[in-house]
């Protein structure tokens, strides 16, 4: 809707959309939104808030940006989902993703954007432990490092061997939560994409619908605010549950994404 | 089956393990059974796609109370020697069934709420891109232009 009164010579550009799913992130949500305009300034952005009970949504619209408020929380499958489905609909050529909790540096999802730009890859997502070939990227963004937690280790290493099985391809973070796509990904996610594992699930989709997904190495910072949500027990039924999902996805029927290529 | 059979099946009592204090105890709940049920459909409190299943359930009940020659007969396909281990384990996983019957229900209805509230959410980013743009021209700024942001130059 914004294209149609956008001046001419812009609507024929090719348009990006950076979405950020945010649940209770008020305390980092204008930092990153900020960032991202510094970092990717010609794609348009768009605030995903999960049914948060603070004041999100409130300071993701004075941001200046438009927030989509899902009524509840649904997690963040969901509200990933939510994202591809306006940038499928409001007919964007690429759209990426980040947390908004601020581990993911923008700078990172810019060079995210320029893979899929680049028709290198449909899908192209931000690793923290691909090996770096070039020089360290990323090295001038400031802010600390991200170290995994012992129990987060654990479930990066099954995960990433029981994936990288599956699909054949290697992967090295699963569960990265930063994105980006093209048309075929977003029109894939918005119609499948399970709520309850969407991260790797779609992995695993992506590449049994054959379209190209490649890992590329980026920097996590910590986070800026809150906690992980992860404790011992809920990481392990996370790991059983995702190995339930991996191992019924590669048994689930193919879809049509193929042919379109 | 001929009235014949049901009557021997009915005359079968003894050889099952019911006194007909539990067959009369049985038959009465199965017909309050069916009767809530049709009680809770009148009150818009069950539909009646899901109210089938529990209407079988409930004949069902009847039909063991009245022929109990029925439950020896189905003992005896199953190899079972005693009637109530036959009666168990059809009610178990009968209960079984339905109860992922019942999970199925609930994930498809899970994935109708999920895409409803995207549909919401969406609607409203929509609203909020209206609501600006309209907003953008009152003040009098260049169409087109995105929301207020200085941090930004087009």
């Amino acid at each position: 809707m914004r294209a149609k009164s956008a001046p001419v010579e812009q609507s024929l550009a090719l348009r990006t959309l950076v979405f950020i799913p945010a649940w209770n992130e008020e305390a980092s949500i204008d930092g990153v939104v900020a960032d991202v305009r510094t970092h990717i300034p010609d794609a348009d952005i768009l605030v995903v808030d999960d049914g948060s009970t603070d004041s999100t949504a409130e300071r993701a619209r004075a941001a200046g940006v438009l927030c989509a408020s899902l009524p509840f929380n649904q997690g963040l499958g969901s509200a990933l989902q939510t994202g591809y489905l306006w940038a499928l609909r409001e007919g964007y050529d690429f759209c990426a993703h980040l947390d908004a909790d601020g581990q993911h540096p923008p700078a990172e999802v810019a060079r995210l954007l320029a893979e899929v730009q680049a028709n290198r890859a449909d899908l192209a997502l931000g690793s923290r432990y691909a090996e770096r070939t070039e020089a360290l990227p990323g090295a001038e963004i400031e802010g600390e490092d991200y170290k995994p937690t012992w129990t987060r280790t654990i479930g990066i290493n099954v995960f990433r061997f029981i994936l990288t099985l599956a699909t054949r391809q290697r992967f090295t973070d699963t569960t990265s939560g930063m994105r980006a796509a093209n048309r075929r990904v977003m029109k894939l996610f918005s119609e499948n994409y399970s709520p309850d594992f969407a991260e790797i699930e779609s992995l695993q989709l992506a590449v049994r619908e054959g379209l190209r997904v490649e890992e590329v190495p980026v920097r996590f910072l910590e986070r800026q605010g809150g906690a992980s949500f992860l404790t011992p027990l809920r990481s392990a039924f996370f790991i059983f549950k995702g190995l339930i999902v991996i191992l019924v996805g590669m048994f689930k029927p193919r879809r049509h994404a193929e042919a379109e290529r | 089956m001929s009235l014949s059979a049901l009557t021997l099946l009915a005359a079968e009592a003894d050889r099952v393990s019911l006194t007909s204090q539990t067959r009369i105890i049985a038959a009465v709940l199965a017909i309050l059974f069916m009767l809530l049920i049709l009680d809770l459909i009148r009150r818009d409190r069950l539909q009646e796609r899901y109210s089938v299943i529990w209407f079988a359930a409930g004949l069902a009940m009847l039909a063991g109370a009245a022929f109990p020659g029925l439950l020896r007969f189905v003992a005896d396909l199953m190899g079972v020697r005693d009637t109530n281990v036959a009666l168990f384990s059809i009610v178990l996983l009968l209960l079984l069934g339905l109860a992922l019957n019942f999970s199925v229900i609930m994930s498809r209805q899970a994935a109708q709420i999920t895409r409803l509230a995207q549909e919401r959410a969406i609607e409203r980013a929509k609203e909020q891109a209206a609501r600006e743009a309209l907003e953008g021209r009152l003040n009098g700024r260049r169409e087109g232009e995105d929301a207020p942001d200085p941090d930004r130059s087009t």
